[in-house]
């Protein structure tokens, strides 16, 4: 035993706590943490711990329609994924759509009813109840409408039973106006579809069954009208078919499709109408023999493919062997829209490329295109509100003619040019009442904010539009219940009816009753087949989708004096090709559509597919172009129009035209929250405030901008390295590529091996 | 059976793909170039199913992004004549993979199905075996990353959350095939059907352009797609017996 | 001149013991947290018996936790579930009337996890209903039980062991439960 004195023993002593009391807190530390198992009091129906429940509902990111099927476990949605029985999408979902978790669970979500007590525009936000933020809101339109002024409902796109709901509503408070805005609707198609054969419908493009598509800017890949269900028809006309789909795509700017397409054309912006007459032309001239040749060709002769390729800068010998492949092909196809649309001709363009499936003979034929039947459920009145029309409705409240603004589902602040001076219009109406989820720029000018359920919580229904050729109807069921002190946007409309005292006309005590009432009517149509209406309801419910699966063939005719007026103007440009020497092209986003997917971290991280960038906006030039300024990739660009300027990174794009610019629409948020704000820069401010002549639809391609360097550089951040394969022989194709030695290679190692 | 005999069959086994005799079933996806888009469906689809964190602006530039499939982008040829081409490329799921050879603790290695396995619970984070993958396909967890509230709602309680300092990559979705060949059992203990599990990438690509199944059923579609004269694998020269086949563009 | 190592550790021998006194007073600290507070039988908040249940009246575990056969959770009854039999049975007895506030009010029962596997672990009581595997081979003598108490360690060892032992086809595959 070694001599300890009493001071040793005591630091022992201490030593020996010290230890145990640490160890103790080690034990501690590593203790796994307490979880709790916390069953339901009364579980639902179908609930069972572990095990995924699926719903159906409709997609709500764009106006396409598409149905979902979201996956649940423990009642919080998992995935979202396409419903294989709805047939726009046959289970499959874009990326943006499969983001739409992120709108239902997105941290910035607005939780509950919020007044504003300060200036407006200021963060004077402060919580409200439903109780009184309804009384507040019905009160104020009560005064409004007694004073016989305006109350003016605006929302995005809307269909279906709450399209009805929203018309009645205004339609009730005698003085009420309903419009729609959505900025990438396709007036310029549907003016163009009205002039030509009479039908205001859009069509459905055959795209599968047709084996020559050419599309004149149409984006029907990635975001243009159904973009699922192209890209279905698409893979389909390419690998399904007897032989090999080809494809051709006619644009100023590579977009997605025209990566997909096996020749792409850069004609001169807002001329791609008169590449269609030029192969109209040809079209009569070498093989049209319908009754009415004669009328086309006389209203055709100046369509030369000589004096075409001078105006639209496509070569004779391209136009040629187009008008040839078009002749030759089986099922011919042109499909028009996109940035061939967004010009002051925008309409006369698209007349022009319907022209000429007319004369393929394929209007409301198999690999054509074919009209879509009257929706069957929630058929509107209303026609989305055309640019001009929302010019009409800043106008009118800058002249105070408004009292009274609701705005649902609508961001028209960003989806609107500077030069439109929305933001002065909604100073001018004394009261703005902002029915969104998020806290969006409009939404921050609002003096009463009652946020709605995000799609995945609501009731609704749904035609999509375009549809399939045929009759679908779906419903939209919520898949959990809200996460939040929020309302579906029908149950708020219903609310303040009954407060208006508009309780005859809109007798229903929830939106859903609404929606099931609706269906419980065209139920009834279907007569004594249809079997009794709850067991319809389910089943429409549990498959998602209702309707008719076959397409009707019919043919269409166009009056002589439509055909002898047929002709595409020459497009205008905002600004002098002196001062402003760049058309500038701003495009749909992959990610964020129209600017409502920014605030989706997923969108922000999901590489644009052409140029691999990240959180970010950018400038796209050709090479050449880049060179002549000066300009290398990264650098900081001030990109100026008659309208503004803002200062976006150059990206060099190997596949756009010298003379045009191209910028993706989707951020430059104010608001919108954490994922979203003071991120890049927003095209749609720069864009003068041209129209389409024929369709009031805005011309977002119609601006001409100038562009010039800062000196700083800001790199735009991109995913993945080298841009060109530099002989590693990546992606190999048929015939051209790949080393004998690779394909012999693979033809010596089995790669399948048959089980015996 | 001499010594010899059995050196030479040992030696032979040491050879065989993933050291197994035979695969219960051998997984493979094939990628039609010729459909492919490029629209990144597959990209969000697999962000959603399999718990990808939301890594940032300031570590995306430093090039740490996660996504398990990523849609390569080759530009070709100069104006007018440009054009891009693109190619999902995400783990080959290699039969005789590199990274699997220098694992120093074997944290991933080859299963009985042919895949390229990756156990994160025995990952120390060496990224030795992001070095040694030819295709780049192997992602890093620098941090442990967070969802803003209730973005963690989201998360897919069948796939683990992947704390820091451990690699992960694209497993096929294993849970849906687990999931899959509990089904066949429930069924009578019959084998997963061609067609009845799809990773995420497979369920959503709008152009059909991917399939997925077990090769050595020589009824199934990815068989039958791997006859196809355009099939090829990706760096076929550097011997990783690549379980993606892509089909050529035309 | 010669150097010498012994004068050093001389000097060094208190230290040395307060070193070791503090290490063997650590490894003691860690055990005797883990003896005194084994976490192995936590507090519930309501002092539910399996002795009783399973054990006395012999229902069988799946009534109660139906969920075992088809999910990967065998799932604890909701509050119906108990209410179900004790809206009638013993409803004078303290622990019940407990039981009933909570269904009056609506709150749901914050029960503590006793068996519980790390995140990485993604185990499936279904199929180990299916294969015919006894509850109590895992979660031992539950029907004996006044409180529960977790019996077997559930680490990795235990899993692979039963899994060699029974020929599970594949069933040292990482991915079986790592995912």
């Amino acid at each position: 035993m070694p001599n300890v004195d009493r001071r040793q023993f005591l630091k022992l002593v201490g030593a020996g706590g010290v230890g145990a009391g640490a160890g103790f807190m080690l034990a501690e530390s590593a203790r796994h943490p307490v979880e709790h198992l916390i069953p339901y009091p009364v579980p639902p129906e179908e609930y069972s711990a572990g095990i995924a429940t699926w719903y159906n509902s409709v997609c709500g990111m764009c106006p396409a329609g598409c149905g979902i099927t979201v996956r649940t476990r423990e009642g919080r949605p998992k995935k979202i994924e396409g419903n294989p029985l709805h047939p726009v999408n046959e289970g499959r979902l874009c990326a943006l759509g499969q983001a739409g978790l992120q709108v239902l669970y997105n941290p910035d979500r607005l939780t509950g009813p919020l007044q504003q007590l300060g200036e407006r525009g200021s963060s004077g936000f402060v919580d409200a109840t439903w109780r009184g933020g309804l009384d507040a809101a019905a009160e104020r339109i009560d005064a409004a409408r007694n004073a016989g002024n305006r109350v003016v409902f605006l929302s995005g796109g809307v269909r279906g039973h709450l399209a009805a709901l929203l018309e009645t509503f205004t339609r009730e408070l005698g003085s009420g106006q309903f419009l729609q805005y959505e900025f990438a609707h396709p007036h310029a198609l549907h003016a163009a579809n009205r002039r030509l054969f009479g039908i205001d419908r859009l069509p459905y493009y055959d795209i599968a069954n047709a084996d020559y598509v050419l599309s004149f800017g149409a984006d029907f890949l990635n975001n243009w009208l159904s973009p699922v269900n192209y890209s279905l028809g698409f893979g389909r006309s390419r690998q399904e078919g007897e032989h090999r789909g080809r494809f051709v795509q006619v644009e100023a700017r590579m977009s997605l499709s025209g990566a997909a397409a096996d020749e792409w054309i850069p004609a001169r912006p807002g001329t791609e109408g008169v590449l269609a007459l030029a192969l109209a032309q040809q079209l009569v001239a070498n093989a049209y023999a319908g009754d009415d040749a004669d009328a086309w060709r006389a209203a055709l002769q100046d369509y030369t493919p000589e004096r075409s390729a001078d105006i639209t800068d496509v070569p004779v010998e391209t136009i040629e062997h187009l008008a040839s492949a078009l002749v030759d092909a089986g099922h011919a196809l042109a499909i028009g829209g996109g940035s061939a649309a967004a010009h002051t001709n925008g309409a006369d363009t698209l007349l022009a490329v319907n022209a000429l499936n007319y004369l393929l003979g394929n209007v409301g034929r198999r690999g054509g295109m074919v009209f879509n039947p009257d929706p069957a459920i929630g058929a509107s009145d209303t026609e989305p509100a055309s640019y001009r029309a929302m010019e009409q409705l800043a106008a009118d409240a800058r002249a105070g003619a408004i009292s009274v603004l609701v705005v649902s589902n609508a961001n028209p602040l960003f989806n609107l040019p500077a030069a439109a001076d929305f933001a002065g219009a909604i100073a001018a109406i004394p009261t703005v009442i902002s029915l969104s989820s998020f806290m969006d720029e409009t939404t921050a000018l609002a003096d009463l904010v009652l946020p709605s359920h995000t799609y995945l919580e609501s009731w609704g229904d749904d035609a999509p539009d375009p549809g399939v050729g045929f009759t679908v109807g779906a419903v939209s069921q919520p898949v959990v219940s809200p996460l939040f002190d929020t309302r579906a946007t029908g149950d708020i409309v219903l609310e303040l009816g009954r407060r208006l005292g508009l309780g005859e006309a809109m007798p229903w005590p929830s939106f859903e009753e609404c929606v099931k009432d609706g269906w419980r009517q065209l139920h009834a149509a279907g007569g004594e087949a249809a079997g009794d209406f709850d067991t319809f309801w389910r089943d429409v419910l549990r498959s998602g989708v209702w309707g008719t699966d076959t397409r009707a063939e019919s043919g269409v005719a166009v009056p002589d004096e439509v055909i002898a007026d047929i002709a595409v103007p020459e497009p205008q440009f905002a600004g002098s090709e002196s001062d402003y020497p760049f058309v500038l092209q701003p495009y749909l986003s992959t990610g964020f559509y129209d600017g409502r997917g920014a605030n989706l971290p997923w969108m922000q991280e999901l590489p644009d597919p052409m140029t691999s960038v990240v959180y970010g906006s950018w400038l796209e030039m050709n090479p050449e172009t880049a060179r002549e300024l000066g300009l290398r990739d990264g650098d900081l660009a001030r990109v100026t129009s008659g309208n503004g300027a803002v200062e976006v990174p150059v990206v060099v794009y190997p596949a756009i035209r010298p003379d045009v610019v191209a910028m993706p629409i989707g951020q430059g948020h104010a608001g919108l929250g954490r994922y979203a704000e003071n991120r890049g820069a927003n095209p749609i401010e720069l864009l003068a405030p041209s129209v389409d002549t024929r369709s009031g639809a805005l011309a977002t391609g119609a601006t001409r901008v100038s562009v010039a360097g800062t000196g700083r550089r800001a790199e735009a951040v991109k995913i993945g390295g080298e841009s060109r394969e530099l002989g590693r022989n990546i992606i190999q194709r048929t015939g051209t590529s790949g080393s004998a030695g690779h394909s012999a290679r693979l033809n010596s190692i089995p790669i399948v091996v048959e089980s015996s | 059976m001499n010594i010899f005999e059995r050196f030479v069959a040992g030696w032979r086994k040491y050879r065989k793909p993933g050291y197994y005799d035979d695969f219960d079933y051998h997984w493979t996806m094939t990628i039609d170039l010729d459909r492919c888009t490029g629209c990144s469906a597959c990209v969000t689809a697999c962000q959603a199913e399999n718990n990808i964190p939301i890594v940032g602006e300031k570590e995306l530039a430093r090039g740490r992004e996660m996504q398990w499939i990523r849609i390569e982008r080759y530009w070709e040829g100069e104006y007018p004549n440009a054009k891009l081409n693109f190619i999902p490329m995400l783990c080959q799921h290699c039969d005789a993979a590199p990274c699997e050879t220098v694992c120093p603790v074997s944290a991933t290695y080859h299963n009985q199905d042919g895949l390229n396995a990756q156990v994160y619970n025995r990952c120390i984070g060496t990224r030795s075996c992001a070095v040694y993958c030819p295709y780049e396909v192997r992602y890093f967890n620098y941090y442990n990353h967070h969802w803003p509230t209730p973005l963690e709602q989201q998360l897919n309680p069948d796939v683990t959350v992947r704390e820091k300092g451990v690699m992960e990559k694209c497993t096929f979705c294993i849970q849906r095939i687990r999931q899959a060949k509990d089904h066949a059992k429930d069924d009578g203990g019959r084998r997963v059907r061609d067609g009845e599990v799809q990773p995420a990438c497979v369920q959503s690509c709008p152009t059909e352009a991917l399939t997925f199944g077990d090769r050595d059923d020589p009824e199934s579609k990815v068989a039958e797609k791997m006859r196809d004269p355009r099939a090829y694998r990706v760096l076929e020269d550097l011997n990783t017996d690549p379980s993606i086949v892509y089909l050529k563009k035309a | 001149m010669r150097v010498s190592i012994v004068p050093t550790l001389k000097v060094l021998r208190p230290a040395a013991m307060i070193v070791l006194v503090a290490l063997i007073g650590m490894v003691f600290g860690y055990y005797a947290n883990a003896m005194l507070f084994p976490g192995t039988s936590p507090a519930q908040p309501i002092n539910f018996s399996h002795r009783i249940h399973a054990g006395d009246y012999e229902i069988p575990c799946l009534y109660c936790h139906v969920q075992a056969r088809n999910s990967t959770a065998a799932g604890v009854p909701s509050l119906s579930k108990c209410m179900g039999c004790h809206a009638e049975v013993a409803t004078e007895r303290p622990q019940i009337r407990e039981l009933t506030a909570y269904w009056e009010t609506g709150e749901p029962l914050r029960w503590v996890k006793v068996h519980d596997l790390p995140d990485f672990v993604h185990f499936t009581h279904k199929r180990h209903v299916a294969a015919g595997i006894e509850c109590q081979t895992c979660h031992g003598p539950v029907e004996t039980m006044d409180v529960v108490s977790r019996e077997a360690p559930l680490e990795m060892g235990l899993c692979l062991e039963c899994h060699r032992e029974n020929e599970v086809v594949h069933g040292d595959d990482c991915w079986t439960c790592h995912k």
